[in-house]
């Protein structure tokens, strides 16, 4: 009789079920947008040629170590990636004017990496224009103080930092008279004779918390001060402040030790309590002196800044030390991707642009925490390129030899623009 | 030294600048696709161009001072910002129009500059160097001290971009061309000053300022008039800067600019109005090749570091101008018109 034969079916079965995985894989991939990344680009202008090229190294591997470790944590979730891309500037004006239009054209970031004044001089007109934010790691100036800004500053301006110290240290000293302030300053760049201006313009407003007695005029890389500080030492000056490098730190303090005076010097974070002390020939040298700025204090006790950096380091294998320059870059990072990570949560699945940062980071303040501890908590607004209340510093000072935080969070005064 | 069969049967053809039809053929080819670049050009290109047209007119006027005339000048940095401070404070608070500002801010550094060019006539050599230095820091101190409502003091001026009737120059392409027809001008006046009269005065106080006078040449003219000149250049140069990067700063004119300037033309051979812009584009080109080189060397060579081979570059960079003061002093003009010449009398060594 008539035999049917058997028809193997089973391949048919595994092609049908392939089929099957890879339509519910594909409806899977769409489905879920954290596996379609939408890369970002972030221009980083750095100096690895000109007068700041030795700090460079850790400024930039901080900076990127902070992408990195959001496009992780926060950026996969959002299927959003950010790439830094370091272009040397030299700190070249000239040389950041003629870069722009390339990266522009080859990035189009949506945010620029500043290091200082040149990028700022060179891009200010441009990036209203071009709709794309800056941030800087500095401090902020008075003639940046303007409404409307792109450019903006992780930190006020240096007079709000130096401020707030001779509040503190009013405080500290007791008494009811002015504290007397001797400012050692040059005029070889505008930056240093804006902050002293910004310092006599408060010490103006407030006759009854700050005087200064004089400030001093000194080469850019002054080699002696004896002269000078004597100077201040016979108009009572109780403390000095000294915001522009290590070598006028150096020379002051060895002013202060022929005089034998034990006048505390305030310095900033570019010319940090470390850098200077490494200048002067050990940081016992400084004893007694101070830091201030609005941001982490890189000392050896364990802080919530110095645990990230841990972090980092271990798991992301960045290769930087804990010092002011990494300080520093990660500080304008954590800025700049919150920004983007709250534009990205605005937008809503759109693509994001640089005016989309620019207004994330003005109607979104940034917690402390959110930058841990690296900053303070900011809030931005269009009166200016940094935040103008709510503002805080960190007091680094050397005790027994020891470099340590001595007051963490100190209010910042109100300071009007000058 | 001309092609062979080309003779001039005039004066006026022979002091021609462009003297035979292939040469005309070349200039109009050169200018053309200058003219036309920004429509094929990347926009970095086009960016480096206007910053090498800018410095080569700042340039062209240290050439007429100090390769020219012999007066030796590091302060035509300082030249340069008050012809940009000029330009901008006219621009921005007086309102006037970029062809007004410009030629006055021109004429602001020329009086600058004449003012160190009178102390040029008793004094030469080291003793001219340090005078001129002082401008530097004479311009930065007086910038920074006088009323901020007068020069904007340490807050600078900020430009609004240059406009003519029916046009605004804020893209990059608008610029390039406002500088490029600046640039051939001034390049075309510099020209003109050197086969003129003037620049046969310059040479001959630059070769001997005592045979000079004797021979009727009147010496405290002729090098005030070069420094008159070369600030002039270098206010133009200030001013074109000015509406490029429409912010300025006493920062962005340091002594370091002056001391690249002068080797700028100590690379493109002293004394020739040519070399000035080839040493100006040498120069800059060297400069970007290590801009784009740099982040490349240390993608493929990760242990050395960005901060030791962007250092390393640069270092590279000014041992290239110490080469050329050691082995070719005159520059590469004269390394072109030995080849030229070479060329010319082939198969004849002479």
């Amino acid at each position: 009789m008539f035999k049917a034969e058997k028809v193997d079916h089973s391949w048919a079965r595994a092609v049908a079920c392939g089929v099957a995985a890879v339509g519910v894989s594909f409806a899977a991939v769409a489905a879920d947008p954290a596996r379609a990344q939408t890369t970002y680009n972030i221009a980083g202008l750095a100096d690895f040629s000109g007068p700041y090229a030795d700090i460079m190294k850790d400024y930039a591997a901080c900076r990127q170590g902070v992408v990195q470790w959001w496009n992780d944590e926060a950026g996969k979730p959002l299927g959003v990636k950010l790439n830094v891309k370091d272009y040397d500037t030299r700190y070249d004006v000239a040389q950041t004017a003629s870069l722009w239009p390339g990266i522009r054209a080859e990035l189009e970031p949506v945010a620029v990496f500043g290091l200082g004044g040149p990028d700022v001089a060179a891009l200010q007109e441009r990036l209203p224009g071009d709709k794309v934010p800056m941030f800087m790691g500095t401090s902020g100036y008075g003639y940046g103080w303007k409404p409307g800004s792109w450019i903006f500053n992780a930190r006020a301006t240096y007079p709000h930092e130096a401020a707030a110290f001779m509040e503190w240290f009013r405080q500290k000293r007791g008494g009811d008279g002015p504290l007397k302030l001797g400012i050692i300053s040059s005029e070889a760049s505008p930056a240093y004779v804006d902050i002293h201006k910004g310092m006599e313009h408060y010490a103006k407003e407030n006759p009854t918390k700050l005087q200064v007695v004089e400030v001093i005029y000194a080469e850019v890389q002054p080699t002696d001060l004896t002269q000078q500080v004597n100077r201040l030492v016979r108009k009572g000056a109780e403390v000095i402040q000294i915001q522009t490098n290590t070598a006028a730190v150096v020379a002051t303090q060895r002013a202060l030790q022929s005089l034998g005076k034990n006048i505390p010097i305030m310095v900033s974070a570019h010319n940090s309590l470390q850098a200077s002390g490494k200048a002067v020939g050990g940081i016992q040298q400084l004893e007694g002196s101070f830091e201030s700025y609005g941001m982490a204090v890189p000392t050896g006790e364990k802080t919530q800044a110095s645990e990230f950096h841990a972090m980092l380091r271990d798991k992301y294998k960045m290769n930087a030390n804990f010092n002011v320059p990494c300080l520093m870059g990660m500080s304008q990072a954590f800025v700049a991707v919150r920004s983007i990570e709250n534009a990205v949560k605005d937008a809503g699945g759109k693509r994001i642009t640089g005016e989309d940062v620019r207004k994330a980071l003005l109607t979104h303040p940034i917690p402390s925490e959110q930058s841990f501890g690296v900053l303070p908590d900011l809030k931005y607004s269009e009166e200016a390129p940094f935040p103008v209340e709510g503002l805080s510093v960190n007091i680094g000072s050397i005790e027994k030899g020891q470099y340590r935080i001595v007051a963490e969070k100190v209010p910042v005064p109100k300071v009007t623009k000058w | 030294m001309d092609p062979s069969g080309v003779f001039a049967t005039s004066f006026r053809k022979d002091l021609a600048l462009v003297r035979t039809r292939g040469q005309w053929a070349w200039l109009i080819g050169f200018l053309a696709v200058l003219a036309l670049l920004p429509f094929f050009a990347e926009a970095r290109t086009l960016a480096v161009l206007t910053s090498i047209v800018i410095m080569s007119v700042v340039v062209l006027g240290l050439q007429i001072t100090t390769g020219m005339a012999g007066q030796i000048n590091l302060g035509q940095a300082a030249f340069m910002g008050v012809g940009a401070y000029a330009t901008a404070v006219l621009a921005t608070k007086a309102g006037w129009p970029i062809w007004a500002a410009l030629p006055v801010g021109g004429c602001a550094a020329a009086v600058f500059g004449l003012v160190f060019g009178m102390s040029a006539v008793r004094i030469k050599g080291f003793y001219l160097a340090l005078t001129t230095i002082a401008a530097q820091f004479l311009f930065h101190f007086l910038v920074l001290n006088l009323p901020s409502s007068w020069l904007g003091g340490s807050n600078g001026i900020t430009v609004q971009p240059a406009q003519l009737p029916g046009v605004r120059f804020d893209t990059d392409a608008s610029l390039y061309w406002l500088v490029l027809a600046v640039g051939a001008l001034m390049a075309f006046g510099a020209y003109g000053i050197a086969r003129s009269r003037h620049g046969r005065a310059f040479v001959a106080v630059r070769d001997d300022d005592v045979a000079s006078g004797i021979m009727g040449i009147d010496v405290v003219r002729t090098k005030a008039v070069a420094f008159l000149v070369g600030a002039f250049y270098a206010g133009i140069g200030g001013g074109l800067w000015a509406y490029y990067v429409r912010f300025v700063a006493v920062d962005q004119f340091t002594l370091f600019n002056s001391i690249w300037f002068i080797a700028m033309i100590i690379v493109g051979g002293m004394g020739s109005i040519t070399g000035a812009i080839v040493g100006v584009v040498v120069i800059r080109l060297v400069q970007e090749a290590i801009t784009v080189a740099g982040p490349q060397i240390v993608e493929h060579l990760p242990f050395l570091g960005g901060d030791v081979v962007f250092a390393a570059m640069n270092i590279f960079l000014g041992g290239i101008i110490a080469c050329f003061l050691i082995f070719e002093p005159k520059g590469l003009m004269h390394r072109w018109a030995i080849l030229k010449r070479s060329y010319r009398l082939w198969p004849f060594p002479y």
